[in-house]
């Protein structure tokens, strides 16, 4: 009886995996009869999702601590034309990075610095911050003075423009992720707050000293995205990164995150859904589906996911 | 965990051969990331065969064209998406692959990136984010780019010329903006009117073609009112000004009056109050818009005797409001004024490319249809929406199949109601 419950939980937790490999096997299907260029398919799935993907596993923290972070795009887009306003400035591409992950880091301890000087709860300040951070890419590129955008030269950035540095990023970070996450105390300690933070509390881990690592370690996955971000496109306006926020969540969501976080969290999720989103994104394309019906499949598919890998969730929470 | 490590690094193993090992297919070859010249071997495979205008096309096999589309809701889009999606599809063997609404540059190579993989033969462009990317991305990958509606700057131009994979561009030149903005506010100084209002839309992100229709606008007030527009008084000053300030001050031009402006589209409740606010200034009676008027204003001066004048295209709404008063003056596209730009893709993909004297891309204007009436809208608007007979019809479009340029281009620039009636 054991083993089966064993089994069954095992199966439940591999879902969104099986769910990639699913799509990924639909896609090469599809693909090979609609006769598509696979191998530069690939190249486009791996392009479209890694911003996404870097940004996702760094929101994992604070999805984990049971709380979410809406401001995450626009960061990222902050970041970016700070970090391009940074190169034209110097000519320097490290500067630019260096830009990227520091601004980044400091909007995100800054979400968290806040929550813990008012006592609110996380996502309600990074609400707040979204509207701030808006308002700061316009004046961003007004301050630039070159109209509606910021341009890095695309020759600067193209030695960079590769899978093989885009890879590197992001496996780099997933690893640095997955060793906080799973192999230190601070990934335990944010697992038990997410799922019983007066628990948490009465053992002695510190909410607040978790939230400024979560957030920190989501900074450096946003300042990531963004000089990522300004590598595959080094022009940026003011709507760069705008559906980054959003894809972040459906991202983590839809590789089996739960949204309540705590100890079934999973730092693979972000990566999972990210590039499940886009194969099934590219499946909708070979198929020729519009947008619309394009997008109301992918809500289904979405829903049919996360209804599956909650499914063992329900009835079994932990006391908050 | 570790199953689950296990499992993803078989995933990304079994990614990586596949983007690293993978073929292109056949006489195409798939461009290494980041690439942005031609290769010999792209040149050889993709290059156009066909240099003799006349020689008949081989049409037998479906050829897939990406569209990239930048806005999927106004009038404008709505009507060139209607063109391709019932006249132009189903009368060409072509598979149109649209994108979805592009939002930055990011989102335009991301969507050619799908065109390529979906084996599109070439693009199409309506998002102008960063066109020269979008260019150097699909020569890259051996696959033809059209700009749809608008054009480039010169400088522009002459980057890419030359380049085979760049088809040309079909739509209202700046200087034809300027004359539209200009024609329109001189339609109403015609008749007396000085009191005026105007609307800048995407005057404040700098978009050229608002800024130029705008400076049109101002132009046409400075040489009747006699007067000048904040110390410039020619039409290169009036620009100058306008891509200084991305706004436009309101005040006296000599005898005209500039009493409002909105700009931008905010889209908030502070900007509607704003569009009402300058809607209902007292002594209004002209609002001149660079975009869309009617919507955002037409309800104000419901009752009153201010005119709107808009530059969109031909669509029901406008219609209506041109019958209930709300829209007095259009200058519209016409969704037909895509077919061309169609036609030169179509034929450089079915070897035949079509390019002026010297071999370089087209780089043509055509301008909008006028409407001042509720009739004459209707009967332009007839045309415009028909699905059985467009103002291009297939037959018309044909002709310039593998054409030259000589004929190509005297086609295009004959684009008014009138000049198209004739020819059908």
């Amino acid at each position: 009886m054991m083993r089966k419950q064993n089994f069954k939980q095992q199966v439940i937790n591999l879902t969104p995996f099986m769910g990639l490999l699913l799509l990924f096997a639909v896609f090469m299907v599809l693909g090979t009869i609609k006769d598509i260029n696979v191998a530069y398919g690939m190249k486009t799935i791996v392009n479209q999702s890694i911003v996404v993907a870097i940004i996702a596993t760094g929101a994992v923290f604070i999805y984990t601590l049971g709380s979410f972070d809406i401001s995450l795009g626009a960061s990222a887009a902050v970041s970016a034309l700070t970090g391009g306003m940074a190169y034209n400035a110097t000519g320097n591409l490290f500067v630019a990075f260096l830009v990227c992950i520091g601004l980044a880091v400091m909007i995100s301890l800054f979400n968290s610095i806040l929550a813990s000087v008012f006592n609110l709860p996380v996502f309600v300040t990074t609400i707040a911050m979204l509207s701030v951070l808006n308002a700061l890419v316009l004046v961003l590129i007004r301050l630039n003075g070159t109209g509606d955008e910021i341009a890095v030269p695309s020759a600067a950035v193209k030695p960079l423009d590769t899978i093989g540095f885009k890879l590197v990023v992001l496996i780099v970070y997933w690893c640095l992720c997955a060793f906080v996450f799973c192999f230190t105390k601070i990934g335990r300690k944010q697992k038990l707050l997410g799922g019983n933070p007066i628990c948490a509390k009465l053992t002695g881990i510190s909410d607040k000293k978790m939230a400024i690592i979560a957030f920190a370690m989501a900074g450096i996955g946003v300042g990531l995205g963004a000089f990522v971000s300004i590598v595959y496109a080094p022009t940026l306006t003011r709507n760069t990164a705008s559906s980054v926020g959003m894809d972040v969540i459906i991202a983590i969501v839809f590789g089996g995150m739960p949204v309540s976080g705590g100890a079934r969290s999973k730092i693979q999720s972000a990566v999972i859904g990210a590039f499940s989103m886009t194969f099934l994104s590219q499946i909708m394309t070979i198929l020729n589906l519009n947008s619309g019906i394009g997008q109301m499949v992918k809500a289904a598919i979405f829903l049919l996911v996360v209804f599956v890998a909650t499914f063992n969730q329900r009835n079994k929470m932990l006391p908050r | 965990m570790k199953k689950v490590l296990a499992l993803m690094l078989c995933f990304a193993l079994t990614i990586g051969c596949l983007t690293g090992c993978g073929k292109a297919p056949a006489g195409e070859e798939a461009p290494a990331e980041g690439q942005n010249e031609t290769t010999e071997e792209q040149e050889g495979a993709q290059a156009p065969e066909n240099e003799d205008p006349g020689v008949e096309l081989d049409m037998s096999k479906t050829v897939k064209i990406g569209v990239l589309v930048s806005d999927s809701t106004t009038a404008e889009s709505l009507a060139f998406q209607s063109y391709y999606k019932d006249y132009i599809a189903s009368n060409y063997n072509v598979e149109l692959v649209y994108s979805d609404e592009l939002t930055d540059a990011a989102g335009e190579k991301s969507a050619i990136d799908t065109f390529i993989t979906n084996n599109c033969k070439a693009v199409i462009s309506f998002s102008s984010f960063d066109r020269m990317a979008q260019l150097e991305q699909c020569a890259g990958a051996g696959i033809y780019y059209a700009v749809a509606t608008g054009t480039l700057t010169d400088d522009e131009y002459a980057q890419v010329k030359d380049n085979e994979y760049y088809v040309g561009a079909i739509g209202p030149s700046l200087e034809i903006e300027f004359q539209t903005g200009y024609d329109m506010a001189k339609y109403y100084l015609d008749q007396g009117k000085t009191r005026f209002a105007i609307f800048g839309g995407a005057i404040p992100y700098y978009t050229e073609m608002h800024i130029y229709r705008a400076a049109g606008m101002l132009t046409a007030m400075v040489e009747a009112g006699g007067g000048d527009y904040q110390g410039a008084s020619d039409k290169d000053a009036i620009i100058g000004k306008l891509f200084e300030t991305a706004s436009i001050e309101t005040g006296s031009i000599g005898s005209v009056e500039i009493l409002g402006y909105v700009g931008g589209y905010d889209m908030d409740d502070a900007w509607f109050a704003k569009c009402g606010q300058m809607a209902q200034t007292e002594g209004l009676e002209v609002i001149l818009a660079v975009g869309n008027g009617s919507d955002f204003f037409g309800s104000s001066i419901a009752g009153t005797d201010v005119k709107i004048a808009s530059v969109d295209a031909y669509a029901t709404a406008y219609g209506e409001a041109m019958e209930g008063g709300m829209l007095d003056y259009l200058a519209g596209k016409f969704s037909a004024s895509i077919g061309p730009i169609f036609i030169a893709t179509y034929s450089a993909t079915l070897g035949a490319p079509i390019r002026t004297e010297d071999g370089c891309a087209l780089a043509l204007s055509q301008g909008y249809w006028v409407a001042t009436s509720a009739e004459q809208f209707n009967e332009f608007y007839a045309v415009d929406s028909s699905t059985e007979a467009p103002a291009y019809t297939k037959n018309m479009l044909d002709t310039l199949l593998g054409t030259d340029y000589a004929t190509f281009e005297a086609f295009v620039s004959k684009y008014s109601f009138e000049e198209i009636q004739t020819m059908q």
